[in-house]
């Protein structure tokens, strides 16, 4: 399933050597489909490393956001009309199958992050809403304020809990919510389209905060530059299939398996295969 | 960037008025008191019922509410205030009804601006946390935050397929042609409406919840 590509001008991104390579999240044989009779994901595994960054790349309609959707456990167990067949629990989240069993646990253990923050962000301020899951989660509400304000400095929003999510600018309210969803301490980010319509400085500002989270992540996206400069791991899913997976520059410096699926060659791959810095 | 409606009243130019440094209990009771004193007064006492709107308007001239905004807001509101209190007389034949229907009116618009002049100087947040205070059932308040929150994201929605609408008619659209259309809006708004209830649900249910409202100022 590994691609390999003849030329790899960027070295490939490794865990540091402090990491374990413990297995926090088992991903075998899934298979889902909608309601509509539609093929989503087609036979899918794949293990996530403690602290690794996993990249997953594709076409629209890949089955990205269906993928980490089952995650946390929002498919299959979301009402109609999506609600469809899959093959039994075939997540595992650190040893815990994903499952109506388990869901609380699931949830604590992934956070995810939508891709519309709007769909996300529903409380009157900041501070509501990252309190929001910790809260859920039974904390103290000791525990719960320190959460906010260190979430919210995580992300680089430290003094904004009295601020209204509606004067928050699109890159802002993106990062509230990744702050909410760090409040819950989850060992396994999902973080669907982060990056989308996000001006470069805000991109710029949501990769650093990526970056300095310690846990592992599962980063869909379409923005393949920042998967070569964040991520340790990609997958590139057409179709609801696994075409390759492996290390970034070497899966996405790979000209025809990216023509052969809708994506194209990162410009930061091409201009050190064309010798510019 | 399109212009959607103003946020909140109560981070405009209220906020520097001398209604804004009131308690938000206070501003509450006030205004509870006014909608109170609107339903005891004599439905047809055309005078006092005029003294009070007088007053209200007045403390939103005080909160720097601007005039062509209330005027607005309270055009809209008649609208539906109106067709409400005439269905009474309809309903006898437009043979009697008529105090009921004005009743309806007067008490309807003095409610209207008693509530704007609140949401005028109470941020809609503290509103929020003073109602949990005083032991407003947390499910009613949820509810309100939720439609606050969803009011700015559909017209914001709304906005842009107003805008989208106006990009491809070229000012040569006609009146049943505006009419069909605006129709066929309102039903994609509902869509996607339902499309977003379903996202935020999904987004709940991602940070553990359970069916519970659980708020930090419990």
């Amino acid at each position: 399933m590994s691609a390999t590509a003849p030329d790899n001008p960027l070295p490939d991104n490794v865990l540091p050597k402090s990491v374990l390579p413990e297995t926090v999240l088992e991903v075998s044989g899934l298979s889902f489909s909608y309601s509509t009779g539609r093929q989503a994901l087609n036979n899918v595994r794949f293990t996530l490393a403690r602290g690794e960054i996993l990249g997953i790349v594709g076409p629209s309609g890949a089955g990205k956001s269906t993928l980490l959707l089952h995650l946390n456990g929002l498919l299959p167990q979301r009402p109609e009309p999506t609600r469809a067949a899959t093959n039994g629990a075939a997540v595992h989240v650190a040893g815990l199958s994903v499952g109506a069993a388990n869901l609380a646990e699931v949830r604590r253990r992934v956070g995810f992050l939508f891709q519309d923050p709007d769909d996300q962000l529903f409380c009157p301020t900041v501070r509501e809403d990252v309190a929001f899951g910790p809260l859920n989660l039974g904390l103290p509400r000791a525990e719960v304020e320190r959460r906010v304000i260190d979430s919210l400095a995580a992300v680089g929003l430290d003094g904004f809990e009295a601020r209204s999510t509606l004067q928050l600018s699109l890159g802002e309210r993106k990062r509230v919510c990744l702050a909410g969803v760090i409040a819950c301490q989850p060992l396994v980010l999902a973080l669907d389209e982060p990056f989308s319509n996000l001006d470069p400085r805000a991109r710029r500002t949501l990769v650093d905060v990526l970056r300095r989270f310690e846990g592992s992540q599962i980063i869909a996206t379409h923005d393949l530059d920042v998967v070569v400069e964040l991520c340790h791991r990609v997958i590139v899913l057409d179709e609801g299939t696994i075409r390759a997976d492996g290390a970034p520059a070497t899966v996405l410096g790979d000209q025809a398996l990216m023509d052969r699926h809708g994506l194209e060659v990162p410009l930061r791959l091409q201009l050190l295969r064309n010798g510019q810095p | 960037m399109i212009p959607v409606v103003n946020d909140s009243l109560a981070r405009g130019p209220a906020a520097r008025s001398p209604g804004y440094r009131l308690s938000p209990t206070l501003a509450l009771g006030l205004s509870v008191a006014a909608i109170t004193l609107g339903m005891l007064l004599p439905p047809t006492h055309l005078p006092s019922h005029a003294a009070l709107v007088c007053v209200l308007l007045a403390a939103l001239s005080l909160a720097r509410v601007p005039f062509g905004m209330v005027a607005r807001r309270l055009a809209i509101f008649l609208g539906f205030a109106l067709l409400f209190a005439v269905s009474v007389p309809l309903s006898q034949g437009f043979r009697g009804g008529w105090e009921i229907a004005q009743g309806i009116l007067f008490r309807g618009v003095e409610s209207f601006l008693s509530g704007l002049w609140l949401v005028s100087v109470v941020p809609f947040d503290r509103l929020l946390a003073t109602l949990r205070r005083l032991g407003v059932p947390t499910i009613l308040v949820a509810i309100l935050a939720f439609m606050y929150r969803f009011l700015f994201v559909l017209w914001k929605e709304l906005d842009t397929m107003r805008a989208a609408r106006r990009a491809r008619t070229f000012d040569q659209a006609g009146l049943i042609f505006r009419w069909r259309n605006s129709a066929q809006m309102i039903g994609m708004l509902l869509i996607r409406s339902l499309g977003r209830s379903e996202r935020v649900y999904g987004a709940m249910c991602a940070r553990g919840w359970d069916g519970t409202v659980r708020t930090l100022d419990e």
